[in-house]
């Protein structure tokens, strides 16, 4: 039997409206998808620390980061994580207001994998999020977990 | 002239004569105006992309690499190494575009910051619906680095 895994979004969003509009969009997307949500880098940083070992734990296949944040901004995370061998792999995509052509540099030399100015509108971001997932789901490869395998290896006894 | 000034340049590094002349294709066919830059290997490529930091009137810098994994001499991944050491090319993403699908080659290129890994579609029509999506996700949806 086949088993299709339901792929991990985190989320890294300090905006609750944000927060909102992201999540509505992903759930109209054709890939079953499950958002894991962090109100801060900071917060991302402990999930990821904790779980990244685990067999069981949802760790994200992609991760949609804000820039401007309190406390540990966009920047600084995505460099942690990038230097970070157990964490490196992750796709990292920028969604943020910034359209300042020093962030783009900046967030290309630190290895995110697509910038995206956020939209206004809900259906714009339904519009980016299809687009996003296709890419990134559809037509991309990404690592298989070794809890895909777990699951796979369960459903096949 | 004009239309160059307004084109993206893609770099696409590739050794199959039928699989260069695909992409090509499929990247000019595109309506944000491609400007397909194709070389037939890794030793090239680099060699290009040092011209452009050098003068990129004459060598426009690539928005975006597509490069393929197997290739004689310089393979894909020491190319992606390569660039992504070098600090004047590093924010250049490197979208892998190859046959090969086997999960270790997968892990190695996103652990070395590919920023996507496509499988080639066996099928022209599939391959090229694949690069119109790739291509509106690059160039309609990310913010690109102006050169």
């Amino acid at each position: 039997m086949d088993i299709y895994k339901t792929v991990v979004i985190m989320l890294i969003e300090d905006d609750l409206g944000d927060q909102k509009l992201i999540r509505m969009s992903l759930r109209e997307q054709r890939i079953a998808n499950t958002p894991v949500v962090a109100n801060s880098a900071e917060e991302a940083i402990d999930y990821l620390a904790k779980n990244k070992k685990s067999e069981i734990a949802l760790m994200p296949d992609l991760i949609l980061l804000d820039l401007n944040m309190p406390g540990m901004g966009g920047k600084e995370f995505l460099r942690r994580i990038k230097s970070d061998p157990d964490l490196e792999a992750i796709p990292v995509v920028i969604l943020t207001t910034s359209d300042s052509d020093k962030d783009i540099l900046e967030s290309f030399k630190l290895q995110a994998a697509g910038y995206i100015k956020k939209p206004v509108s809900l259906n714009d971001f339904q519009e980016v999020m299809r687009t996003l997932t296709d890419y990134w789901f559809i037509i991309c490869r990404h690592i298989t977990h070794e809890s895909d395998r777990q699951v796979s290896e369960c459903s096949n006894r | 002239m004009e239309n160059d000034e307004k084109q993206i340049c893609v770099l696409l590094v590739e050794d199959d004569p039928g699989d260069q002349k695909l992409i090509k294709t499929a990247l000019m066919s595109q309506e944000c105006g491609i400007n397909p830059m194709v070389v037939s290997s890794g030793e090239t490529a680099m060699d290009y992309l040092k011209m452009s930091t050098e003068d990129a009137v004459r060598y426009p810098g690539p928005s975006l690499i597509l490069l393929d994994l197997n290739m004689p001499g310089m393979g894909g991944k020491e190319f992606l190494r390569k660039v992504k050491a070098d600090e004047d090319l590093c924010s250049i993403p490197v979208v892998v575009v190859t046959t090969s699908d086997s999960e270790s080659d997968i892990r190695e290129c996103y652990t070395l910051h590919a920023a996507g890994y496509i499988q080639k579609a066996a099928v022209p029509e599939e391959f090229r619906d694949v690069l119109k999506r790739l291509t509106h996700y690059w160039f309609s949806v990310s913010s690109m680095l102006k050169r």
